[in-house]
């Protein structure tokens, strides 16, 4: 089966500072994947190098099976491929309203902006109440859900989530978990950086792990914890990357 | 009641008379939120944008003797955007990560650069009293009247109609388009619209476009206006409509029109009323006469420092701002080597043997300007303190010069003050100023000091130049504002070689005066504050105080070269040296050139003064042949070639901040000296060039 | 005692993510403290409140037994609170000494316009020795005179450490020091500031989110979490609790190693 995405070799990094060395990354279609690691090895990184935010400096990175290394991340996104990145991820300029209009009218066309707002708002009713509100103005959860919104009535192939929890409060963090365990029913592959392990292990199929810009291990989620927890706690388990 | 009803009569003509202007500025206003809101640039050469379609709108009429169709489509709707969609692909597209202040000063650059590049590409040249005509015929001479105390001509009605189309359709454009909603969605951040599958580089184009035929379309309404066709006056009408746009935060159509209309009612009613007002009290007759064209800059002065709002409208940052890589870090600093002892021993013998042709064999010509080229030079040191030390960008250089000189024709004309006592007062008051203005604006940030300097100079310009203890008012106007060459005991320096001397020996000290003062105490503390403020506070620095003393020790080196320039040309000749668009190209100049070293400064003097002799007129081909006749066809070259070379020039501020030749001295010496390792040691590799040095982490 | 740095019932809202809630914190004279916690917590504007980059909404914050929650940033540099940052800021254009050297000029308050011009603000020999001193103290010696741009990340903290110990700070705040560094260069660091801290006795209170670091380094810490403090004590019994793994980890059990 071709892989949805596909990352060969890739090092990637900021001007020169290099943050990924060789790393090799596949996620099947309608599969989950849990991006993990302590801060700073590059998780981030390697998200937004899946996207087209940034150009690998060497190897490739591939949609489908169509090479898409060095285009530009407006192309990933029409090939089905949605990065919620970390942080603030809305407009914050633009009015809830305007933000999923913004993504709708580029995804629905004209005629399916009315439609779909009205498919998220009925979602989200607290997003119908912030209808007229500033994005930049909604607290961190909010914000959040305005991003799951958009993603949710869209349904990508693939979701690169970048610390969707960050910030947030527990419960929150379980509504979120919630909305994408039902993107993952919907078919949509997920690669999820997560850094409360506990709920990226429960949704996922197969776990990623990071170290200093390189994978150290990958294997499935079951029995992962413990390892998982050991290496950002301890920096002592691992093994040498499969690559 | 008689009385009451002419009071209401000339409350209606002023309210009515006020309109036309202010759709004026709220055409610029609205044009300049417009390409704020989708660019996210402070454009302050959306005039020399506006003059140029203007000036071929013009061409066309008067000298190609088209049709007003065909003009407008081609200056406005074909000229105009095809400049946005060039200024945003050859250059603000690769500043998006730039600072604030970078895009600023490559603005200034263009505002002196485009101008001049239409004038030569075109060969426009406005003959003095030659109206622009508008785009309806007979627009300047049918009048409408519809209230019975002011005639609209057609004109005038046009401009305010536009304004307020202008500002519904742009607001509906905001409001209800999709390519209105992404060029805000690309404003805050391009790479963000990416992800919603948006081309960025697209919008950001159409933007551009958008604008920039915006700012055809005023600059042709607006061109009637004026009697003369002049940048100048181009750039005048946008910082009078920042004030307007400033109003609404820049951000809001509505307000901008609002703003500009409110601009030009105030003044017409400041002209109405303060007649009357100052015949009662004649002390206030000059302030009163030239109080109008101020009320702007005083406008925006105020509204910069007493409404945080404004200053505090912060572009949202991009979250993703990471994403791009970060702008190159400096070229290392050159170490001192022999070779540093070379080039010195070098430089010594090249300016002894200028000096000795100079003094020798100069005529008045030469001499004149080569003097003017150091006395320049001492004035530029003065943006070397502001702009290259404290990292500031301040436009209102001139103005401190122009206090230095008036401060000497002032009290040598009055008291008969000894011209050097004068100049050294003159430079005291020019550092009080500096100070003074300084302090309302210490905790602004980067592009707003640039503005506040700006009206500043503006408000200088309209008001104080006319005043008579200050430019010396009607008297002025028949006498010329005479200065003095000093004397000094017994040697005149009415004399042109005594002259050079002494304006040489005031670069000198000033020159070790700044180099001083960079490697003391100050100098550190500006550098430590250029390269990261929050660490300079976090031991201990405070930097109000530190931009205060810079302020006032800029303010001071200005005011002593603008006194020696008065001096040397024996009359302050305000307009010519002094005026805002005139020190513009002082800062385009010096920042072209390197802003960091008094090499700088004098490079950029010599430019200044020596460019057009030299290079544009083609004397070094002259002395290379030993003729003067034999100097190719093609010289002498227009001189407005240094306009668009040096404005240009500012291009390269944002990757290279210490200026383009600073640069290349660097890159030449490190080859040179890569050159010398080799050769010294031959078979060993050469040194690798660490011309992209370890850049700062990036927190993934 | 006078505790060194205090903050008393500090609470700080903004729309969005990390706003604080009565948070009452002390370091001691000559103390370590960790301040930890998820990201997003609330410790970095805890930490600009201190610093006196926000203002807090309600609480105080008290050095030595002042208070000092209206005095701007430069102030409380001066009256002793040192800093480093997560994202280093070092003055582009400078070398690693000059660096040291203003940092030691401003302490000392004694340039002068007239000293400048009269060629007397050049650093004194006796700057230059105590510039000196410390750089060798933190292993930066050979690296005196590289412009900042040419060091590598660690080194570029180590000069932020050493400026700050320049100002002679009575708590030096460090932002995330282990940030960037891989294991052997946080390890280094923590011993250097250790035996710098063993010697001349400042406090120090660390922000930071490498949990072995804080275990290795604090004698105390306060963990946040949704900007409340949700613990605080001895560091290893603090980092014990299972209220403390739970908001760290998201996960209920702890490491089974």
């Amino acid at each position: 089966m071709t892989p949805i995405l596909e990352l060969r070799n890739v090092s990637a990094g900021y001007g020169p500072f290099h943050a990924l060395f060789d790393v090799c990354l596949s996620v099947q279609p309608g599969e989950a994947v849990a991006l993990l690691g302590a801060n700073g090895v590059g998780k981030t990184t390697l998200a937004r190098a899946a996207t087209g935010l940034i150009v690998p400096t060497e190897g490739s990175v591939w949609v489908d099976g169509v090479d898409m290394t060095g285009v530009a991340p407006f192309r990933f996104a029409r090939a089905g491929v949605a990065h919620a990145p970390e942080g603030r991820s809305v407009f914050a300029t633009l009015t809830v309203e305007e933000n999923l209009r913004l993504s709708f009218r580029q995804s629905k066309g004209r005629r399916g902006v009315g439609a779909a707002l009205d498919q998220a708002f009925s979602q989200f009713p607290l997003l119908a109440r912030r209808r007229p509100m500033l994005a930049g103005n909604l607290s961190g959860g909010e914000q959040r859900m305005l991003s799951m919104a958009r993603v949710l009535v869209e349904a990508p192939r693939l979701l690169v989530a970048d610390e969707l929890s960050l910030g947030l409060a527990p419960i929150i963090v379980d509504e979120i978990y919630h909305d994408l365990a039902r993107l993952r029913s919907e078919g949509t592959a997920l690669l999820i950086v997560e850094q409360r392990i506990s709920h990226a292990l429960a949704l996922c199929d197969r776990v990623v792990l990071l170290e200093h810009g390189t994978v150290i291990w990958e294997g499935p989620t079951d029995g992962a914890e413990a390892r998982v927890v050991a290496k950002i706690f301890d920096h002592s388990a691992g093994e040498e990357p499969p690559c | 009641m008689i009385f009451a009803s002419a009071l209401g009569e000339d409350l209606a003509r002023a309210l009515l008379q006020g309109m036309p202007p202010g759709a004026v500025y709220a055409l610029i206003a609205i044009g300049f939120v417009l390409a704020y809101k989708t660019s996210g640039v402070f454009n302050l050469a959306f005039g020399a944008q506006a003059y140029v379609s203007a000036a071929l709108y013009f061409q066309a009429r008067q000298e190609w003797d088209w049709g007003i169709l065909p003009a407008l489509l081609v200056s406005v709707f074909l000229l105009a955007p095809a400049l946005g969609l060039i200024l945003e692909r050859l250059i603000f597209r690769h500043l998006r990560t730039s600072s604030s202040v970078a895009k600023l000063v490559v603005a200034i650059g263009l505002t002196v650069a485009i101008p001049s590049l239409f004038d030569v590409v075109v060969g426009f040249s406005p003959v003095a009293g030659q109206t622009p005509t508008g785009i309806i015929p007979g627009g300047a001479n049918v009048f409408y009247q519809p209230f019975g105390v002011y005639a609209f001509s057609r004109d005038e009605l046009m401009a305010m109609g536009l304004a307020v189309v202008a500002m519904l359709g742009l607001a509906a454009l905001f409001r209800f388009s999709a390519i209105g909603l992404q060029m805000r969605a690309v404003v805050e951040s391009p790479r963000m619209t990416e992800l919603n599958g948006i081309q960025a580089d697209r919008v950001s184009a159409f933007s551009w476009a958008l604008s920039s035929v915006f700012a055809g379309l005023a600059g042709v309404l607006i061109a009637p206006r004026f009697n003369t066709l002049a940048a100048p006056d181009f750039f005048n009408l946008v910082v009078v409509a920042i004030a307007a746009a400033a109003v609404g935060r820049l951000m809001s159509l509505p307000r901008a029109l609002a703003g500009g209309l409110g601009l030009g009612v105030f003044i017409a009613l400041a002209n109405t009323f303060l007649p009357a007002w100052a015949e009662a009290h004649p002390i206030l007759a000059p302030i009163q006469e030239n109080v109008a064209p101020a009320v702007p800059f005083l406008v925006l002065f105020a509204l910069l420092v007493l409404w945080p709002a404004v200053r505090t409208t912060k572009e949202q940052a991009d979250p993703l701002s990471g994403v791009d890589p970060p702008p190159p870090s400096l070229a290392s600093r050159e170490r001192s080597s022999g070779l540093t002892v070379a080039t010195r021993v070098f430089a010594v013998v090249f300016f002894l043997t200028v000096g000795f042709v100079v003094f020798t064999r100069a005529d008045v010509n030469w001499l004149f300007l080569i003097t003017q080229s150091v006395i320049l030079s001492t004035i530029f040191l003065s943006i070397t303190v502001i702009t290259g030390l404290a990292g500031q960008i301040s436009l209102c250089q001139g103005t401190f010069a122009a206090i230095g000189g008036f401060t000497v024709f002032q009290l040598s004309d009055r008291y008969g003050t000894s011209a050097l006592v004068a100049a050294l007062i003159g430079a005291v008051v020019a550092s009080a100023c500096g100070a003074l203005l300084s302090l309302p604006i210490r905790r602004l940030g980067g592009v707003w000091v640039a503005i506040a300097t700006l009206a500043f100079a503006f408000f200088f310009d309209a008001v104080m130049v006319k005043l008579p203890w200050v430019g010396g008012g009607g008297t002025s106007l028949l006498q010329g504002t005479r200065v003095p060459r000093p004397t000094i005991g017994p040697w005149d320096l009415g004399d042109d070689k005594a002259f050079l001397v002494l304006a040489l020996v005031v670069f000198v000290i000033t020159s070790l005066a700044v180099i001083q003062i960079r490697e003391g105490t100050i100098g550190r503390t500006l550098r430590a504050l250029r390269g990261s403020e929050l660490a300079s506070q976090s031991i201990g620095i405070s930097p109000a105080r530190s931009r205060v003393l810079a302020f006032a020790l800029s303010g001071f080196i200005a005011g002593i070269g603008g006194a020696m320039l008065s001096m040397q040309q024996e009359n302050v000749n305000y307009t010519l040296n002094f005026s805002p668009f005139a020190a513009l190209f002082w800062l385009v100049l010096v920042v072209s050139l390197g802003s960091r070293t008094v090499e700088g400064a004098a490079q950029a003097g010599a430019a200044y003064a020596l460019f057009e002799a030299i290079v544009l007129r083609g004397a070094v081909f002259g002395w290379i042949l030993r003729s003067a006749d034999r100097i190719p066809g093609i010289f002498p070259i227009s001189p407005k070639w240094r306009f668009i070379i040096f404005g240009l020039g500012t291009i390269q501020f944002a990757r290279h901040p210490e200026g383009l030749v600073e640069f290349n001295t660097r890159r030449a010496h490190r080859r040179t000296e890569a050159l010398l390792a080799r050769l010294r040691r031959p078979g060993a590799a050469p040194p690798p060039e660490p011309d992209v040095p370890e850049a700062k982490e990036v927190v993934p | 005692m006078t505790p060194i740095l205090e903050t008393r019932g500090i609470s700080k809202s903004y729309a969005g993510i990390g706003a604080l809630r009565d948070v009452a914190l002390q370091v001691g004279e000559g103390e370590r403290v960790g301040l930890i916690g998820p990201n997003g917590a609330g410790k970095t504007t805890l930490f600009n409140c201190i610093l006196g980059l926000l203002v807090p909404n309600a609480g105080s914050v008290w050095l030595a037994g002042d208070n000092i929650t209206s005095l701007p940033v430069h102030q409380r540099a001066r009256r002793g609170i040192g800093r480093s940052f997560q994202r280093i800021e070092l003055f582009t254009e400078s070398t690693v000494r000059e660096h040291l050297l203003i940092a030691e000029r401003v302490r000392r308050g004694n340039g002068s316009l007239w000293k400048d011009l009269l060629g007397r603000g050049r650093p004194t020999a006796d700057e230059l020795r105590s510039c000196d001193v410390v750089l060798a103290r933190l292993g930066l010696a050979e690296l005196a005179d590289e412009p900042i741009e040419q060091l590598s990340l660690g080194q570029g903290r180590l000069v932020e450490v050493g400026r700050a110990l320049m100002t002679q700070p009575r708590v030096l705040l460090l932002d995330e020091p282990s940030s960037g560094l891989d294991r052997q260069e946080t390890a280094d660091l923590a011993a250097t500031l250790r035996e710098l801290q063993e010697e001349q006795g400042f406090a120090i209170l660390l922000v930071e989110h490498d949990v072995e670091f804080v275990a290795a380094f604090t004698q105390r810490c306060y963990v946040l979490d949704f900007g409340s403090l949700i613990a605080e004590g001895l560091t290893a019994e603090v980092l014990e609790r299972s209220i403390v793994r739970e908001s760290y980890l998201g996960t209920p059990e702890g490491p089974d190693t």
